[in-house]
C-alpha cells in the first residue's frame, strides 16, 4: 500500500517540480490505468503485458489532453481557479469512465501467480514484490530524468525560476506538457500494479490521489526521495493504525497526519526546496 | 446615403439602449464596493423580482429549487467572503454547513429544544468549531491551506459516520422539525422560499456593511498582499480567522435550515463533491462581488437539476460544463459580462453599417 501511495506522490511531485501545479486528478491516473488495462484484457483480448503497455500509453495520452485542454488556457489564472479546474477534470475522468467501463470494481490476475512464499518466516505475495521492485526502478528512472538529464534540468528550472528559463530558450509550456505525461504514465503503472491487490473501481481514484498528495507533502514537498519516504511512512501507519482503532477510522487517519505535519512541520520530514525559499 | 445612415443609427440606437438599460438592471455592479450609495435601483429591482416570482411561477418543484438555491447561496455568500474578499481557498465549508445541520438535527430531535434557538446554535457551533480549526490552520497558503481545510471535511464525514451514538452514524438523523417561528411553522416549500430567501438578504445586508467598513478594506488588502497589508498595521492573522469564522457562521446558518427543510441530516450530502460545489458556485460567480456567488448558485442548482435528467451521464456533463466554464469565464460568470454584451451588440450594430457602406 505505501508502495502505491509513494507512486502517487510520485507523480505529484513530477508535475509540481515542473509548474508548481498540483494536479488533483493524479489518483484518476491510477484508476485509468488498472480499468483500461483490465477492459483491453477482457473485452480486446490482447495478452497481458500488451494490454498493460497499451494502457500506459493511453493514459499518458489522457495526460497530455488534460494538460492541452484544461492546464494550458488556465496557465496564468490563480490558484483556486486551477485548483477546481483539476477537481472538475477528476470529476470528469472518473464520472465518463464509470460510464464507459461500467460501474463494477474491477481485479486483474496477478503477474506471477497467487502462491505466497515465506520470507524468514513472513509470507509475502508475489505481487507485493512486483510492487516495490516497480516503485524501485520508476524511482531510479525519474532520479535519472531530472538529475542526469538535460530535459530533467529543464523541467526543474522552469518551475525554479519560469523568467530565467525563458531567457536561457527553454520552452516551458513543453516541459510542463510533458512532466504531465510522465505523471500521468506513471499514475498508470501504479495503476496497474494494484490492481490485483486491491479492487479498482471508477470512484477510487479521488481518495488515492488525495493520500497520495499527502504523502507527498509528508516526506517533503517537491522532492523525490520525500515521495518515496512519506508513501511508505504513510502506508505503514495506515497499517499499523488498524491495530488500535477500529477500521472506520482509517480514512481519517492520512488527514489527521496531514493536519499536524503541515502545522509543526510544513516543509515535510527531509524538508523542501520550495517552501523555505518562497512562499506558497 | 449619409442621411440613410443616420436613420439607422437612431433605430438601432434606441433598440440598443433599451437592452442596456435592461441589462443594467439585472446585471451584477463589477464596481460595487466602491459605490457610495447602500441601497440602489437595481437592488430594489432584484428584492421586487425575488418577492414576486414564487407567486408568478407557482409549481412546487421549481419553489423547492429556489430553497435549495437560497441555502446553496447562503453558503456561497459566506465563502465569498473568505475567498473573494479575503483571498484564501477553503475546500473546508461543507463541513461547517454539516456541523450546522447536526446541532439543528441533535438539539430539536434529542432535546425538544425550538428550531429558532436550533438556528442560532448552530451558527455558534459553526462558528466555535471554525475558531478552533482556523487558528493553527490559517497560517498556511494557497494549496496547503485548501489541502488542510479538506483534510478537516474528511475527518469530519469520519467522525459522523464512527459516533453512531450520537450523529445516527451513517444513516443520519431524521425527523427534524419544520422550522417555526412564535407558533408559526414554515411547512410548505412556498412559505419556505421566503423564510431562506429573508435570511439571505438579512445576511447580505450585513456582509455589504461588513466589506464596506474598515474591515472590510484591511481583507482586500491581506488578499493583495500579506506583507503589504501587515506593514501598514493590519493584523493579518486576526483578520483572517475573523473572516472565517464569518463565512463558518453563515455555513452553519445554512445548514440548519438545510437539516429542518429537508428534515434529515446525513453524511452524504456534505463530501467533498459538496465542497468543491460551493466553491465551484463562488469561482462562477465571480470572486470579489456579494451578488456573484448568488448567481452562482442558482445557476449551479439550476445546472444540477437539469442535468439529473442524464441519469449516469450527468456527472461528466457536469464535470465538462466545470471546465468549460473556467476556460472561458475564468472571472466568473458576471464579471465581464456587461462588457461583453454591449461588445457584441454594437459588434452586431456595426457589422450591420458596414455592410451597408460598402454596397
Amino acid at each position: 500500500m505505501g508502495a502505491i501511495y509513494a507512486l502517487v506522490a510520485l507523480g505529484f511531485v513530477t508535475v509540481a517540480r515542473a509548474s508548481q501545479i498540483i494536479n488533483f486528478a493524479q489518483g484518476e491516473f491510477v484508476m485509468l490505468g488498472g480499468v483500461i488495462t483490465f477492459s483491453l484484457l477482457h473485452h480486446v483480448g490482447l495478452s497481458y503485458p500488451m494490454a498493460a503497455v497499451t494502457s500506459v500509453f493511453f493514459v499518458t495520452l489522457v495526460g497530455f489532453l488534460l494538460y492541452l485542454l484544461v492546464i494550458y488556457p488556465l496557465r496564468k489564472a490563480s490558484i483556486p481557479i486551477l485548483l477546481i479546474a483539476t477537481l472538475g477534470a477528476s470529476l470528469f475522468i472518473s464520472s465518463s469512465s464509470g460510464v464507459a467501463f461500467g460501474p463494477l470494481p474491477k481485479a486483474l490476475p496477478s503477474f506471477s501467480g497467487d502462491q505466497p512464499f515465506l520470507i524468514s518466516g513472513m509470507p509475502v505475495t508475489p505481487q507485493s514484490l512486483w510492487v516495490l521492485g516497480a516503485t524501485f526502478g520508476l524511482l531510479i528512472f525519474l532520479y535519472l530524468l531530472s538529475h542526469r538529464t538535460w530535459l530533467g534540468k529543464a523541467m526543474e528550472a522552469s518551475s525554479t525560476d519560469p523568467l530565467g528559463a525563458d531567457l536561457s530558450g527553454i520552452w516551458r509550456n513543453l516541459m510542463v506538457f510533458l512532466a504531465f505525461g510522465v505523471s500521468a504514465g506513471m499514475g498508470s503503472i501504479a495503476g496497474i500494479l494494484i490492481t490485483p491487490i486491491f479492487y479498482t473501481s471508477y470512484s477510487s481514484g479521488t481518495l488515492l490521489g488525495l493520500k497520495g498528495f499527502i504523502a507527498a507533502v509528508l516526506g517533503g514537498w517537491g522532492k523525490n526521495s520525500g515521495a518515496i519516504l512519506g508513501g511508505f511512512s504513510l502506508g505503514i501507519v495506515e497499517s499499523l493504525s488498524i491495530a488500535f482503532i477500529t477500521s472506520g477510522y482509517k480514512d481519517a487517519i492520512a488527514f489527521v497526519i496531514l493536519l499536524l505535519i503541515l502545522y509543526f512541520r510544513p516543509k515535510g520530514i527531509l524538508g523542501s526546496p520550495f517552501i523555505d525559499s518562497r512562499r506558497w | 446615403m449619409v442621411e440613410e445612415n443616420n436613420t439607422e443609427f437612431r433605430k438601432r440606437d434606441l433598440l440598443c439602449t433599451g437592452a442596456l438599460w435592461l441589462l443594467s438592471l439585472i446585471l451584477p455592479d463589477p464596481h460595487f464596493p466602491y459605490r457610495r450609495e447602500l441601497i440602489k435601483k437595481r437592488d430594489l429591482f432584484y428584492l421586487g423580482v425575488l418577492l414576486l416570482l414564487p407567486l408568478i411561477w407557482s409549481s412546487s418543484h421549481f419553489h423547492h429549487l429556489m430553497v435549495l438555491a437560497g441555502i446553496y447561496a447562503i453558503l456561497a455568500l459566506g465563502l465569498s467572503l473568505f475567498l473573494g474578499y479575503a483571498g484564501q481557498i477553503s475546500l473546508g465549508h461543507a463541513a461547517f454547513f454539516g456541523i450546522g445541520a447536526y446541532t439543528t438535527a441533535i438539539l430539536t430531535t434529542r432535546y425538544g429544544i425550538p428550531t429558532f434557538v436550533a438556528f442560532w446554535a448552530s451558527a455558534v457551533m459553526a462558528a466555535v468549531f471554525a475558531y478552533l480549526i482556523g487558528k493553527p490552520i490559517l497560517k498556511l497558503k494557497g494549496y496547503f491551506l485548501a489541502l488542510a481545510t479538506l483534510g478537516f471535511v474528511e475527518i469530519f464525514l469520519v467522525m459522523v459516520r464512527e459516533t453512531p451514538a450520537l450523529t445516527g452514524g451513517v444513516i443520519g438523523i431524521f425527523g427534524v422539525p419544520w422550522f417555526s417561528l412564535a407558533g408559526f411553522s414554515f411547512d410548505t416549500y412556498f412559505k419556505q422560499y421566503y423564510l431562506v430567501w429573508g435570511v439571505l438578504i438579512g445576511l447580505i445586508l450585513f456582509s455589504k456593511n461588513l466589506v464596506r467598513s474598515k474591515i472590510g478594506r484591511a481583507l482586500m488588502a491581506v488578499a493583495t498582499s500579506e506583507d503589504a497589508a501587515s506593514a501598514v498595521g493590519i493584523n493579518v492573522v486576526q483578520m483572517k480567522t475573523g473572516i472565517f469564522v464569518v463565512g463558518a457562521a453563515f455555513a452553519g446558518f445554512a445548514g440548519s435550515l438545510f437539516a429542518c427543510i429537508m428534515s434529515t441530516a446525513n453524511p452524504e450530502a456534505f463530501g467533498l463533491g459538496f465542497s468543491v460545489l460551493i466553491v465551484m458556485m463562488v469561482i462562477l460567480g465571480g470572486m470579489g462581488n456579494l451578488y456573484g456567488p448568488i448567481a452562482g448558485a442558482l445557476f449551479l442548482t439550476w445546472l444540477t437539476d437539469v442535468l439529473s435528467r442524464f441519469q449516469e451521464y450527468s456527472l461528466s456533463i457536469y464535470g465538462l460544463i466545470f471546465i468549460l466554464l473556467l476556460i472561458f469565464f475564468p472571472d466568473g460568470i458576471g464579471a465581464h459580462l456587461n462588457i461583453r454584451l454591449i461588445y457584441l451588440i454594437s459588434y452586431f450594430g456595426r457589422k450591420k453599417r458596414r455592410g451597408k457602406k460598402e454596397i
